[in-house]
This record gives structure tokens, sequence and C-alpha cells, in this order.
């Protein structure tokens, strides 16, 4: 067998069996340009203008998919990317519909849903046990819970389609964009009628963007030739009617390539219309580096011109390959210029079906008939057509075209809100009642299309081989079940047997199951109705959805000075922290080791992550008033507050520190991460107002630290001017001052519990300051600290992190801040709430505990009480001061009593622990003070 | 959701550029009584079609203004910078 291998097929997987072709293969002629991709690992030829399934097909393949359920062969349909059944996996991109997608060279295809192969297939088996899995299997079998659990590995093996690359790096194999536009007008569907729509816009003046998801603008006209003035031989973008352009396809694209206000996008597909006339469009490979590429096109007007399709026509073994709408056995020869078969038979009763079996035998294909779809019984064969079943006879055949009723492509209007109702008078779904900005034109009006034929099933024999739903394998027979054990409305009948629910969205079943509804319950078809339209209108990977992986880094100032030294980096939102200086494995000693500097010497730490408000303004002090639950107005100038954020709901919101630098200027600090909140927060309490306040977010301009513990005067001293001693610059006190020449804002606070300085200053002196500190630290061995030395640091001080210590529910009385709540000042937010809060016995309390033995119980360990959970821990650390394991939770009231047991299970194992409700280290802050 | 806020300061622009702040309520005075802070903080109107409500324009001139939002259209018919509000 001579067949080229020159790469092996980068997705692992084996093939067993023959090659399955069982149609004739054509070979590619020698002088055409060729390309080669791979379908299971095999070589396969093909021309620059294939699809993969133009491709496989011309190679003989028929086969294309399994269906999901009874895994039934199944063939090529509707050549358009509107049926289930050429899903295939491309590249590692599962359920690709592989006649919408164009041949690259070495592009790896591997078909899906079959084992080992299309043409043997052991779930086939499937197909015998039928009678097992009727219509409403699941609700019918699964009435207890532990059937399912006994049933859901089998089903879930069995369930879903296509598999899902699982290696992460796989993601960005496979990069999506996202792209936003606007526009005047945008025409959706590029043919006859799209095309002059946007030729006529564009002539007003107005900017148009013109979209279809084909390779080249036409529609039908691409590739209906002869036929173009018969109307059952549209394409999906358009159906020629009267009044249809006179003008050649070539001189209208031309036109529109050469106006200078029409943009087209092809091979887009628009997937959805949304509010605002937003239209979502998803372009497959824009370009060679991009898989996927979604576009939201905002507008002032839509002109939807999407078309109408073809849909099946219903009778026995109405899914055997081989059989074929027309339009897909047109667009094989007309686009592809391959044949669709040898012998055919071509079923319809309009003159579309003439036209048809002319288009073919002008193409070489032996016509044997043209059957009326009334007169068909079945079609023949076991894993393709091998005749035709009437009611007069076989007819011979390896292809059936089925020229079936035609259905608008209205998704798009019923998505703007618009009406698409059935015309009792044409018998066609018909458009109405658009939105302001929103027109249909051509065959998506329903205006042009030939009348529904409707069902003609009375002569099925077996109604369970008739299928209506090809993705979901739905029938006949489990549609009429369903009706008559009670699912009568459209919506239930669609909801309890799949139908319309499975890849095509309803494309291909929706317009049957509507008539079987309506025969079934003597209903007319506009009374049974249709289910509702929702984007997307055709499938799309949730990866484009969700767009390229792009992140916001922000770094601090001094973060290449962090990466000199070396630590382990945290992400806190959107800021890169050092957890701790050293490596991975030296979590334990680096962090002691930066604690103890801390405790005994001192320490620096990078605080440029706080967010920092400058908030002036004549009226500053009265919006913090309001806001903050503590009162700033009475803050001298000078001095620092700690201060408290609530909601109305008494909720915590933030907490931070507030320091009076001028009469009508406050600095303020919030957590880090939280600083647009807090600043939309005052904003909003300010909003209509009338105050005097300006608030500005300077936390990018400012750089920040904290140097702390018993040398972090001395070292400080080194350099600035300003006197540091207690006496001049005493606890909670803020200075302006220059350090190391740069002029800053010192504030005398520490949450760490030791002497210290919190210096802001402007971002550009990060490094000189930070690199200053140090050397004037170094006599006195100073060391730079992490957020986890912070932590333990903190913790022994019993200092509350808002957010992890505290939660949604959390308000200032239960949380140990009750003396932050200044319950008589006249008002502030989320005053009635505390004070309610106040009155009421606790539920909950935030208490500090030390465990009695040495055993580190994880964040969040659930605190028990007889037997009952009554709490859970939210920080816990090893105190290397107190060689004892504390932590901080939340119990109920009736355990917040200093001394009392509680009691925990960590690793299945029973252990104790006793609330203290005195910080760990320094209680009387003596240290602080210092 | 994807409508369109027109900012009195920016303009048209896409409702994922702003922060909604739920309706516009009357904060009751100091003092007033538990039931009538509970229904400021806990009970919405929600009104059907027509309300006034706040957003906040995050990714455009960072300020807090005053939207009349169809409810059920999405259509929003007015806006004003509180200063300017009647
Ligand atoms: S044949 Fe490809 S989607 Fe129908
Ligand atoms: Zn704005």
């Amino acid at each position: 067998m001579s067949r080229k291998m020159d790469s092996a097929p980068r997705h692992g997987v084996s093939f067993r069996g023959n090659d399955g072709s069982s149609g004739t293969a054509t070979p590619v002629s020698n002088e055409q340009a060729r390309v080669a991709f791979y379908f299971n690992g095999r070589s396969i030829e093909a021309l620059p203008q294939d699809t993969v399934a133009s491709a496989l097909y011309r190679s003989g393949r028929r086969t294309f998919s399994r269906s999901f359920k009874y895994h039934r062969p199944r063939g090529l349909l509707c050549v358009s990317g509107r049926c289930p059944n050429c899903l295939m996996n491309v590249d590692g991109t599962p359920n690709v519909r592989a006649c919408m997608q164009p041949v690259q060279d070495g592009m790896q295809v591997i078909h899906q849903n079959a084992s080992p192969s299309l043409e043997t297939d052991f779930m086939a088996i499937a197909e015998k046990f039928s009678w097992a899995m009727p219509v409403g299997f699941y609700y019918k079998t699964f009435t207890h819970p532990w059937m399912w659990h006994l049933a859901e590995p089998f089903i879930r093996r069995a369930a879903g389609l296509g598999k899902i690359d699982n290696d992460p790096n796989a993601v960005t194999d496979h990069p999506y964009e996202h792209v936003f536009l606007y526009t005047t007008t945008a025409v959706v569907g590029g043919g006859p009628y799209g095309i002059r729509a946007a030729l006529e816009a564009a002539e007003q003046g107005e900017q148009v963007v013109l979209i279809d998801d084909q390779p080249a603008l036409g529609g039908y006209l691409r590739y209906t030739g002869s036929v173009k003035n018969t109307s059952g031989t549209a394409s999906h973008s358009d159906t020629p009617a009267e009044g249809e352009p006179t003008e050649g396809l070539d001189a209208l694209v031309k036109r529109v390539n050469e106006h200078p206000n029409i943009t087209v996008f092809t091979n887009a597909t628009c997937f959805g219309l949304y509010e605002g006339r937003l239209l979502g469009i998803a372009h497959k490979n824009p370009d060679s580096s991009v898989a996927q590429r979604v576009t939201q096109l905002r507008t002032e007007r839509i002109v939807v011109a999407t078309g109408a399709y073809e849909v099946p026509v219903l009778f026995e073994n109405n899914d055997l390959p081989g059989v074929m709408l027309s339009t897909g056995a047109l667009r094989l020869l007309g686009l592809h210029g391959v044949t669709p078969g040898e012998r055919a038979v071509v079923v319809g009763s309009t003159e579309a079906a003439t036209s048809a079996a002319n288009e073919l035998e002008s193409a070489g294909v032996e016509v044997t008939g043209v059957v009326p779809p009334d007169q068909v019984v079945k079609a023949v064969g076991r894993k393709h057509v091998t005749a035709l079943q009437t009611a007069e006879g076989q007819l011979a055949c390896d292809l059936v075209v089925v020229c079936g009723d035609w259905v608008p492509d209205a998704g798009l209007v019923a998505q703007a809100g618009g009406t698409v109702a059935w015309n009792e008078k044409r018998s066609v779904f018909a458009t109405s009642d658009l939105p302001e900005g929103v027109s249909a034109v051509g065959a998506v009006t329903g205006e042009s299309l030939p009348p529904a034929v409707g069902l003609s099933t009375s002569s099925a024999a077996n109604s369970k081989k008739v299928f209506v739903c090809p993705c979901e394998d739905v029938s006949l027979h489990d549609l009429k079940t369903a009706i008559t054990e009670g699912f009568d409305h459209i919506e239930t009948l669609k909801r309890y047997t799949t139908t319309t629910m499975g890849p095509c969205q309803g494309k291909m079943c929706q317009q049957a199951a509507i008539s079987i509804c309506a025969e079934q319950t003597g209903q007319t078809i506009q009374e049974t109705g249709r289910t509702t339209s929702r984007p997307p209108t055709s499938p799309i990977p949730l990866g484009a959805l969700a767009g390229p992986h792009l992140h916001p880094v922000k770094r601090t100032p001094m973060h290449a000075k962090h990466d000199e030294i070396g630590c382990v980096w945290m992400d806190m939102g959107e800021w890169k922290r050092p957890l701790y200086y050293g490596t991975p494995d030296s979590k334990r000693e680096s962090v002691e080791q930066e604690y103890w500097a801390v405790r005994q010497r001192v320490g620096l730490i990078d605080l440029s992550t706080l967010g920092k408000l400058d908030v002036v303004g004549s009226d500053a002090g009265k919006l913090l008033d309001k806001v903050y639950t503590n009162r700033f107005s009475d803050l001298r100038v000078g001095r620092a507050r700690y201060g408290v954020i609530c909601d109305e709901a008494g909720i915590i919101l933030d907490d931070g520190t507030v320091s009076r630098v001028a009469e009508d200027r406050y600095f303020i600090t919030t957590t880090t991460g939280n600083i647009e909140f807090v600043q939309e927060w005052l904003e909003w309490w300010l909003a209509g107002t009338g105050m005097c306040v300006h608030i500005t977010n300077v936390t990018g301009g400012m750089a920040a630290v904290n140097v702390a513990g018993p040398k972090a005067r001395d070292t400080l001293a080194k350099l600035t001017d300003r006197d540091l001693s207690n006496k001049r610059f005493g606890y909670m006190r803020c200075r302006q001052a220059e350090v190391a020449g740069v002029p800053s804002l010192m504030l005398r606070i520490g949450f760490v519990g030791e002497t210290g300085w919190e210096i802001h200053f402007p971002a550009e002196y990060g490094e000189h300051v930070w690199d200053a500190i140090l050397e004037a630290g170094a006599e006195f061995d100073i060391r730079p600290f992490g957020v986890e030395t912070q932590r333990v640091l903190r913790l022994e001080k019993k200092h509350v992190i808002v957010s992890v210590d505290t939660d949604a529910t959390s308000n200032p009385i239960e949380s140990d801040l009750a003396w932050v709540a200044k319950l008589d000042k006249d008002d502030f937010i989320g005053k009635a709430a505390i004070s309610r809060a106040k009155d009421r016995a606790p539920r909950e309390k935030l208490v500090g505990f030390t465990m009695d033995e040495d055993v580190l119980p994880p964040d969040g360990c659930v605190i028990i009480a007889d037997g009952q959970p009554a709490g859970r821990i939210t920080s816990v650390r090893f105190s290397p001061v107190n060689e004892r394991i504390i932590g901080l939770a939340w119990v109920s009231a009736g355990l917040a009593v200093a001394g009392q047991t509680i009691e925990m299970r960590v690793d299945g194992r029973p252990v104790t622990a006793k609330i203290a409700d005195e910080p760990f280290y320094d209680p009387a802050q003596a240290r602080l003070r210092q | 959701m994807s409508f369109l806020i027109p900012c009195p300061n920016c303009g048209k622009r896409s409702a994922y550029e702003f922060r909604f702040g739920g309706e516009v309520k009357t904060r009751p005075e100091a003092g007033s009584s538990n039931e009538e802070w509970l229904g400021y903080s806990y009970a919405a109107a929600n009104r059907n079609h027509s309300q006034k409500e706040w957003w906040f324009h995050t990714y455009g001139c960072r300020q807090w203004l005053f939207a009349v939002r169809d409810t059920m259209t999405n259509e929003v018919t007015e806006t004003s910078l509180p200063e300017e509000a009647p």
C-alpha cells in the first residue's frame, strides 16, 4: 500500500479494521494543486477548495459518524454545517463539522463516537437494546437514587460526543481572540439578497459589514448554475425568487469588493443577536495564529438575509448513508466538484426535484427515478443505501437525493424579538413584527419559499426507524409515544424526548417535530407554536466565548529587588507579593528567621499593594464620619486612626488606617485589592450631596514599606532628620518627612506588634528607599519579610484580616471589633444595623484559640460541640514565641468564653484547643509604644 | 446583557463598562425605626418597566450616575449626574 505517512498522527489514537470506504474513490488528477491531511492517520489527498468532508467523500468515504444513541452509521446529509452527521475531531478540537472545515496541509482528523472504527462500531449493539431505552428513558428508569448510582459509570462512558483534550497546554495550542467593532449597518448572509442590501446601504453612505459563513460570497449562486430560477435549490444564504438581481454573481461580488464602505467577513458565523443590536460573530482561523476569533459587532441597523435551508423527509431508514438532501448533493457537486453518486433516485414532488435531477444528470449521475415523498416506503441497505423501496417496487441506487421542505433560517430574527410564525395560507414559517433597526430580506422572511409538503409518514411501516431528530436518535415512534404519555406541548415534548436539543439545535428536526405534534394533537401548526430560539444559533467552542487567557499582573516598584534576593511569590488579587524570601522548600526556616528578625531586631516589608486614597476638601471629615463606623472629623492633624467601613446591613466591607495630614486632607489606606471598591463606595456616598470632597486613588503612584522591630528607630534615624523619639513621634502619629532624601509620609503604626513605621513615598523611588533601608539596617542584621511572616506576626496580635477572618455575614460586634463602632455618632452607614446587632444576643463570635497539642488544623476546619458543628477556623499558624499553634475561629456565642475547650477533627482524629481572649503577644501593647 | 448606557460624560457605552448600584432609594433619617431601616436595606421595589437606578462608570469616567432603565427591555431612556439631577 503506497500511502504517504510523513508525520505520525499528533493525537495518539490507534486504528484497526479496514479503512472502510464504501463508495467509489475518484482520484485527484495530477495537474491539480494538492493538499494532504490525515484521517485516522492515513494521508488523504485534497484540492485547495476542499473541506475535510468533500475530500473524504472524493476519496470514497461514505460513513462519517455514528449516531449518538444507537450508533447507526451516518453519512453526509446537509453538507452545510446544519446537521450532526459529519462531526469529527480536527487537530484536537472535538465536534468540528467536517463539511465546513477547509482542509489544511498536515491537518489531523479523527473520527468520533465509534470504536474501533466508523465501519465496525461495537456500540452499534445499542440498537438491539432500543426496547430497553424507550423515550424518556432516564425518567422512567432512574426512579431511585441507587439505580442511578449503579448505572452511572456505564452511562457516563456511553454518553457525550467527542473527547476534550485534557492537556492544559492544549489550550494555548488553540488561541482565541476577541475583537470589538462598530458599524452603522450589518448584513448577515452573503447571498444575492444580502449583497444587494449591503450595496444599497453603502450607496447611502452607511458603513456596512457583510457577514457570511462560507469562504466566499454568493450564497446559492455559488453552486447552482442552470437552476437558479427555481425556488427549491437555494443555499442557506438565500433563495432566489421574483425580483432577484439579474446581475451575475461575479459582477455583484466585484461591486461589493470595490465599494469603500463595505467590509466583508467570510468564514464568519453570526451566532447571536443580543440587546443593543450587538452581533456575536465567530470567525474560524482568521489567520494562521488564531483558532477562532469572536467579534462583538455593535450596530445601528441589522439586515438579516440568512435565507432558508432544506430539511429531511421522513421515511423508514431516512438516516442511511447515501440519503442526502438535494442541497447537500448540489453543494458537493458545485462547490467541490465531487460526484455524489453513480445512480440516484430523487425524492420530491416540487419542480425542485426535476431541477435537481437535471443537474445531477448533467454531471453524469444516472437518475433512475423521481419519486414523490408519499410514494416512498423506505430506504434499503445495511451500511449504505442500495435501493429505494417505493409503493411500486424497488429502485436500485447508491444515492437518494431528498428535496425536503424549506425552513427560514430565522434564529436571529427571533432573538431580535421578531415573530416567526406559521403562515397557514402559504404553508410556510414567515417572519413579522421585527423591532426597530432590524429588518429581514429574502428567503428568511418566508415570502419566496415554496409551500411545505408536510408529513407523509402514514406509509412508514416501522416508525421506530423513521428518524426525526438525527442528533439524538429520536424517531417518529418516540415522538408519538411521548405525546400519548402526555407531553403534548411542544416545549414539554422537546424536553422529554430531547428532540431539537442536539448539536443541530433543531435545524433538521424542529419543523418535523412541530408537524408531528400538531398532527397527533389535532392542533394547527400555528397553535402548536415553536420552541424559543436563543443564542448561539450554531455551536461555538466555549474557549472562543471565554476568549484569550489574558490576566493583568501588577508588580510593586520593588518587584525586581525581591527577585534579586530570591523569594517565593504569591498572587494577591492582581498583585504579586513575596510570600517569604527563600526557596519553595525552605518555607519553615525562612519564615521563622524573618519572624525573629522582626521580633528581636528589625524587618522590612513591601506594602506597596495597599490601597491608598488622597481625600481632600473642606467636607472630607464629614464624608469619612458618614462612611466609617468611627469618627475622623475630630482626628487631629498629625494623627492616624484605624477605621472600619460597613454597609447598611452592618457587614464589614474594608478596614485600614486614616491619617489626617492637613486640616482638609486625609490619607487613607485600604486592603490590597479592595481599593477600587472603597473608592467607588466613597464616591457613591458623596454623589449628589454637594459636599466639597475630592478623592484620588494614588495606589499606583505611591510605594510603601513597613519597618518594624526593636531596631526600627535606629535604622530609620540614619535616613531621616525627623525626631523619631517616642515624645516627638508617638504611636498613631503621622509626619511628613524625608526618608533617604525622598519626601515621604511616615505613619507610626504597625500591625505586627513592634515599634514600627509605615512609610509612603513616590513609586519611582521604590528601589532607592528599599536599598537605603536595607543598608541602614545592615548593622542590626535587618531582614526583608514576606506575607506569610506578616500573617504569623499579625495573628499573634489577634488582628483580624477582613475577608479572611470575616465574610459576607460578619459585623464588628461579633468580629471582636465592637470598639470601632461609635454608636454615639449621629449617623453613619450601618449604624442602625450595628445597634441592632449590639442589642440582640450574638449568634457567633470571632475568638482566638491555642491548640492543646502540636497539630495544625487546616484553614476552614470545622469546630465541633456535642457532636454538632459549632464554628470554623479562619486563620491558624505556628507561633514561634509561644511555641504553640494559635488561631482565630468563629464559634457559637456560648463557646466564646476564655479558657473554654473547643474540639475539632484533624486527619480523622479529635483534637482540642482553648479559647483565649487576650492577644497572644504583648497584650499590653508595650512593645508597640516603645 | 449587552445594552447601552448613554453616560452623560462619555456617551453611549456598553453596560459591561458599568457597575450596577441598584434602584435609587431614599435613605431613612438617622433615628428612624427598625422597620424603616430593614425596608431600606433589604426590600426592593423591583419595578416593572421604568426604574431609576444607580450605575457607576467603572471603565470610563468613574462617576456615579442615575439611569432610567426599562426593566423589561433593558433600554436606558435617560441618564443624569446626581449633581444635576432634578
Ligand atoms: S453534513 Fe456536515 S453538518 Fe450536515
Ligand atoms: Zn462615563
